[in-house]
């Protein structure tokens, strides 16, 4: 259980492209909950994941992670929320497949057994088992955000988040990620999908939050969403289906 | 290019420390037995060393051959003279066989480069230097490993781009600016998003380290580093 | 979750950030050596960036840092990554004509890191003054070749002229290049130091 309450982050002046402020944002995220979290660019959606997991510390409020304070136990936060962020190819520090899903594990100082075990589990379910030992630069763009969601996965974590998992992907590649989230959720894996672009997403999530300039303005069920997303600058299904 | 390749040949099966070992022991021995005789035993075990990692000693010259300029200057400097006798055969001798031991070292070097993947290397440092300095340099010899053709490619898009509008035109001091700068700002940015994915996955000091494990084939290997040793102080 | 996180001792965000930085800088330097371009005194022998990798290093990330930096680049190259010239790697380049310069590349970085930003923190490299900046990579410079020479002259059994001629000087004018491009690279205001 994600619990997130009145929670702030300022920056200082310095805001890149996805960096930016968090105003007062509660939530409550239960555990096994597909979610998608939208909104467009500068509102505040990557700030708000990287406090999921003690990335950042905030300036006000606070982020439960299973009852605990992120930022006060971030092992456990980062062991319970897994995440793959965008440029999966600047995520990956080992050159072949199976040292880069073993990274996590690693840190964690388990067995070589259990890294084993971890590392085969992760590649399955994401559908590039037996690819231990492919070197990374010769995954396709799919596989390798594929392979990102891997080395979240062998943390084992109760929460995935994923920010812009199918930016540059083609229509095959996110089809193909997609099935493999859907496994994961019916397996019970809670996910948080960000997003600016909902495609392919209405049909399986549960909830939709939007959010804009760092306040949550959308929290709903899909099937309520797409008449109040559009203001917001959300591209939904059915109305623009292309880029 | 002389690189890690997979595969199974004797040098392959070996322990990274074992080779690690050989080589260094190897280039102590080369130092302390630079005269002829010392040379041609150890252009055996170079050639042991070559053979173990079924490696031709053609290519490993070839993807060296930037060396050999460099050492052929040496000789040449010391063969010519500015005044008469005009060329002095006999002082060329020491950087001739210098030349040649340099040569020797990097072949048996050369083994291990390209039998040996980095995550070993990574685990022998960590085993050489204990602690949070070998936890570090550890690691960060992987990220050179992992990063180096990312960066190759963001520098040769750099300089296509610079090209394509005439770029090249410039002086190289600027040149040199520019693809500087720009190579510089995308390492930087890379590093930003790697810190983070390696936060977000718990980068910590006290990780399980990668297995190596020496077996029965490192035994001869670490004989010969043991001999080589010895002869380098006898 | 089964994991006991009380044991796991995580890496501090400052250190990870630094070491994430310097282990690029490195593999930028080994990228580096692929690039080469005319040289404007000496068409014979091409200029390629690597030293300008040790002066960045220590412009950009201090005494510490950058010095590490550096290690790393001859750790890696030492271990098989090919980012020594010509694209080459093993423990054979330590003991090769150009050993010296690889030795001291961490000893310069960590020099010109310690003139600039002094012992306690990092400056803005932008706001460090030409003199100062120049100073500092020629000492740098003067740390590199005061290794490189007497290594090239030990190795080879040369006399020390020769090694001075071979070693030193044939490459001394491109080495003011890449001082004037680092100095272009700190005032184009394109990197971010922080």
């Amino acid at each position: 259980m994600l619990d997130i309450d009145s929670l702030t982050h300022r920056y200082g002046g310095e805001d890149d492209d996805g960096d930016a402020a968090v105003d007062d944002v509660s939530l409550t995220i239960p555990d096994g909950q597909f979610l998608v979290l939208c909104g467009p660019n500068g509102s505040g959606k990557s700030t708000l994941v990287r406090h999921l997991n003690g990335l950042l510390e905030p300036d006000a409020g606070r982020v439960l992670v299973n009852g605990t304070a992120a930022a006060e136990d971030p092992v456990a936060a980062r062991t319970a929320v897994g995440m793959a962020f965008q440029e999966p190819r600047d995520q990956f520090v080992a050159a072949t497949v199976g040292g880069d899903v073993a990274f996590g594990p690693e840190n964690l100082g388990l067995s070589h057994d259990e890294i084993d075990r971890r590392v085969a589990r992760a590649l399955d379910a994401v559908g590039l088992n037996g690819r231990e030992t492919d070197r990374i630069e010769t995954l396709s763009g799919g596989e390798r955000e594929r392979l990102a969601v891997a080395g979240a996965l062998a943390m084992e974590p109760d929460h995935l988040v994923l920010d812009e998992p199918f930016t540059g992907l083609d229509s095959p590649a996110r089809k193909g990620l997609l099935d493999r989230l859907r496994d994961l959720h019916a397996d019970g894996t809670g996910l948080i999908v960000v997003t600016h672009d909902l495609r392919d997403l209405l049909s399986d999530a549960e909830r939709v939050v939007c959010l804009a300039d760092g306040a949550v303005v959308v929290d709903t069920e899909p099937a309520d969403a797409a008449a109040e997303l559009e203001q917001y600058g959300v591209r939904v299904p059915d109305r623009r289906t292309t880029d | 290019m002389l690189g890690y390749e997979p595969g199974d040949t004797p040098a392959h099966r070996l322990d990274p420390r074992t080779k690690l070992a050989v080589q260094l022991c190897f280039a102590v021995a080369a130092f302390a037995h630079t005269g002829p005789r010392g040379l041609l035993v150890l252009t055996g075990v170079t050639a042991l060393a070559l053979a173990s990692a079924r490696l031709s000693p053609v290519s490993v010259l070839w993807d060296y051959r930037f060396l050999l300029p460099l050492l052929a200057a040496a000789v040449l400097f010391e063969l010519v003279t500015l005044g008469p006798p005009w060329v002095d055969p006999a002082a060329a001798v020491d950087p001739l066989l210098a030349s040649y031991r340099t040569l020797l070292i990097v072949a048996v070097a050369a083994g291990y480069v390209r039998t040996t993947p980095a995550r070993e290397s990574r685990a022998a440092v960590q085993w050489a230097i204990p602690g949070k300095a070998g936890r570090l340099l550890g690691a960060g010899v992987g990220l050179v490993f992992r990063f180096l053709p990312l960066l190759r490619r963001d520098l040769a898009a750099i300089r296509d781009a610079e090209t394509a509008r005439l770029g090249d035109q410039r002086p190289t001091r600027e040149r040199l600016a520019t693809v500087g700068a720009a190579g510089l700002r995308r390492a930087f940015a890379r590093a930003d998003r790697l810190s983070t994915a390696l936060s977000a996955r718990c980068f910590s000091w006290n990780g399980t380290l990668p297995r190596i494990r020496f077996g029965v084939v490192d035994a001869p290997a670490l004989m010969l580093a043991a001999g080589l040793a010895v002869t380098a102080v006898v | 979750m089964s994991t006991a996180t009380d044991s796991v001792d995580l890496v501090g965000d400052d250190v990870v950030g630094n070491l994430v930085r310097a282990a690029l800088l490195a593999a930028l330097m080994g990228a580096f050596a692929f690039v080469s371009f005319p040289n404007p005194l000496n068409p014979a022998v091409p200029v390629t960036a690597q030293v300008l990798g040790v002066f960045l290093a220590g412009i950009y990330l201090g005494p510490a840092w950058g010095g590490f930096a550096m290690a790393l680049y001859v750790l890696a190259g030492v271990l098989g990554a090919p980012v020594f010239s010509g694209a080459s790697a093993g423990l054979g380049q330590l003991f090769g004509p150009t050993g010296g310069y690889l030795l001291s590349y961490p000893f310069a970085a960590a020099l010109i890191g310690a003139l600039i930003h002094g012992t306690d923190g990092l400056a803005d490299p932008e706001s460090v003054s030409l003199p100062r900046l120049v100073a500092a990579m020629a000492a740098g410079t003067v740390v590199i070749y005061g290794f490189g020479i007497p290594v090239y002259w030990y190795y080879l059994d040369t006399n020390l002229v020769a090694a001075v001629v071979g070693a030193g000087l044939a490459f001394v004018p491109a080495e003011l290049v890449k001082m004037a491009a680092a100095v272009g690279i700190v005032r184009s205001e394109e990197v971010q130091a922080t």
